[in-house]
């Protein structure tokens, strides 16, 4: 090195690190180590941090003080810590602590990596907004102003829905909404939407969705379902196999296996068709299937069979698919395979008033909109919920005996446009729809 | 067998086969270093890492539970001294040290109310109360219901 003016040289810059760390070794007061720590960033960071670190820790060690590992450890080391919170409170706690903390907190993104690691559903969501703001997306951000308002309220909103996630596991609620489409459907009045209905018989009549006969006991049948709410914390699918009670023998008329898929519908443009397409045509090309569970093999019983998802799985789009795999039972007047449902069932937590889903074109990823101020009325509401039991459909219960105007409402709330088929033209007892059909 | 000097020039002879679980060490024995100076690592720090290692080194099935049981008391120790080790950890590249230490480190964050994390780590709260109070207003559910537990280290 030649300097012509003899000038000092910031040989923490310039030497080896070892050799500096030699030099700075000899600093014995921890005044000294505390001040040059406070010389440069460069001092600080590069090396000299190693020192200061070690001393430091000494140094505190003997005074009982303990370091701030934000400040002072490297940064991935940092993160390698902080990455092992894995409850959103701790994360939102440790976003609380000082400046610091939080911008560590914020712009390293761990709200949003805890909630996506956890439930890989959720990497498609492309940005957050909430209703009454107009963020634009970080990459084109004018100033590092708003992409810091952006990164701020990205980790709110991870950590609350991460929250309401886990809050949703002791919540037994019926997430269905409406039913969508069957793959095949026998006669119009074993209509899908008869699923709906925990009971077996409504107004004297058999109450089931049927599939068309098959020779082929394998050939499989589809069930789809919209979900009450666009995002939805899934636990378990239950489903009810219809005995044909009127039948010689009384079969029961289960699939072999089921599979559970969810998703969105591929574009936003068949909203309004869904609503009004004959339930009886298959819509499976309709969707995007974003989490597919494993195979449950299916007794052949006329109880509510309970599938419980080995983790609870969000549902983001809102849309369950029920595949039913293999048939088991023949009818006995043309020997064709069918398969009968009476009941099906979804369990978990609709998130809908807090969150909601749009999906975008052609990328199929999702923008995901958070309703600031409920979100504090809803998690109250769930630890209020915690206790509750296991619920059949709102206006239902196993005494209730239901008629014609009960049943119409119900139907109309879960698929809007159905209209009540004529059935039930009988003089028999309502006892005896009592009877037959209950849980 | 391998000579390393801590920062404080004390010495220690330990067997390569101990060593080699340090990637540092492990690769200036085989650019055939036999004496190793640690500046960054003082004495009471590299008498803890050569414990680990001595422990971990004979990784055989019938030891794997009293392995267990030794990471779990190591672990023990306070919070300063578990950074020396992270640093120390780090600087020699013993990632299955360092993997005992990360979850244990932020085991001593879990749980804690945002203030008792400031009393632990020291740190003055440098937002002005307005600030602090939007902070909190702004995921409330998380700052609710928890008390400072443990002790603090």
């Amino acid at each position: 090195m030649c300097f012509g003016v003899e000038t000092r040289v910031d040989f923490v810059l310039w030497l080896d690190s070892d050799v500096s760390l030699n030099i700075l070794m000899c600093l014995n007061d921890p005044a000294d180590v505390a001040c040059d720590g406070a010389v440069s960033h460069l001092w600080l960071r590069f090396g000299f941090g190693t020192l200061i670190l070690s001393r430091g820790l000494r140094v505190g060690c003997a005074m009982e003080t303990h370091i701030d590992f934000v400040q002072w450890l490297k940064t991935d080391v940092s993160l390698d810590i902080m990455s092992r919170l894995n409850d959103p409170a701790d994360v939102v706690r440790a976003g609380a602590v000082s400046r610091l903390w939080r911008q560590f907190v914020v712009t390293n993104r761990l709200s949003k990596q805890l909630c996506v690691g956890r439930f890989q559903q959720l990497s498609r969501i492309l940005r957050i907004t909430e209703p009454d703001l107009n963020a634009p997306e970080p990459k084109d951000v004018g100033s590092s102003n708003s992409n810091w308002e952006y990164l701020k309220r990205e980790h709110e909103v991870y950590a609350s829905l991460l929250q309401a996630i886990e809050s949703s596991k002791s919540c037994q609620n019926d997430c269905i909404g409406y039913a969508v489409s069957a793959s095949s459907t026998d006669y119009p009045d074993e209509s899908i939407v008869n699923t709906l209905i925990p009971m077996d018989k409504y107004l004297n009549s058999p109450s089931y969705w049927s599939s068309k006969g098959h020779s082929d006991r394998n050939a499989p049948e589809t069930l789809i379902y919209k979900l009450k709410a666009d995002l939805c914390v899934i636990t378990e699918v239950c489903m009810k196999p219809f005995e044909a009670y009127f039948q010689p023998g009384k079969p029961i008329y289960s699939a072999k296996s089921v599979r559970f898929r969810l998703g969105h519908r591929k574009s936003l443009r068949e909203e309004s068709d869904l609503l009004k397409m004959p339930q009886q045509q298959p819509a499976d090309d309709k969707f995007m299937w974003t989490y597919t569970s494993e195979e449950f093999p299916m007794t052949q019983e006329k109880c509510l069979q309970r599938f419980k998802l080995p983790e609870p799985v969000v549902c983001v789009g809102g849309y369950l698919q029920i595949l039913l795999l293999g048939r088991v039972q023949r009818q006995e007047m043309d020997d064709l395979f069918y398969i009968c449902i009476s009941h099906v069932r979804v369990v978990g937590l609709p998130l809908g008033s807090t969150f909601d889903v749009k999906v975008l074109e052609p990328s199929q990823e999702f923008v995901l909109n958070y309703n600031r101020d409920v979100f504090g009325c809803t998690l109250q509401s769930f630890s209020n919920r915690g206790h509750q039991d296991s619920n059949v459909a709102p206006t239902l219960s196993e005494e209730l005996v239901v008629d014609a105007g009960i049943m119409e409402f119900f139907l109309q709330n879960h698929h809007p446009g159905f209209e009540l088929m004529g059935w039930g033209d009988d003089d028999d007892d309502d006892e005896e729809m009592e009877e037959v059909g209950i849980l | 067998m391998i000579t390393l000097q801590s920062s404080d020039k004390d010495v220690f002879e330990i067997e390569q086969s101990i060593l080699i679980q340090s990637g540092t060490i492990k690769n200036m024995v085989e650019d055939d270093f036999t004496f190793i100076p640690l500046p960054s690592v003082d004495t009471e720090t590299l008498i803890k890492i050569i414990e680990y290692m001595k422990k971990h080194a004979d990784k055989t099935d019938s030891k794997e539970k009293n392995i267990k049981e030794f990471d779990k008391d190591f672990m023990k120790k306070t919070l300063n001294e578990l950074f020396a080790l992270v640093f120390a950890a780090n600087y020699l590249h013993i990632s299955s040290l360092l993997e005992l230490l990360y979850p244990s480190i932020a085991d001593r964050i879990k749980d804690k109310i945002t203030e008792a994390i400031r009393q632990i780590f020291s740190i003055r709260c440098d937002f002005t109360p307005e600030e602090e109070r939007r902070i909190i207003m702004d995921n409330k559910w998380a700052h609710e219901g928890t008390e400072i537990e443990g002790t603090l280290d």
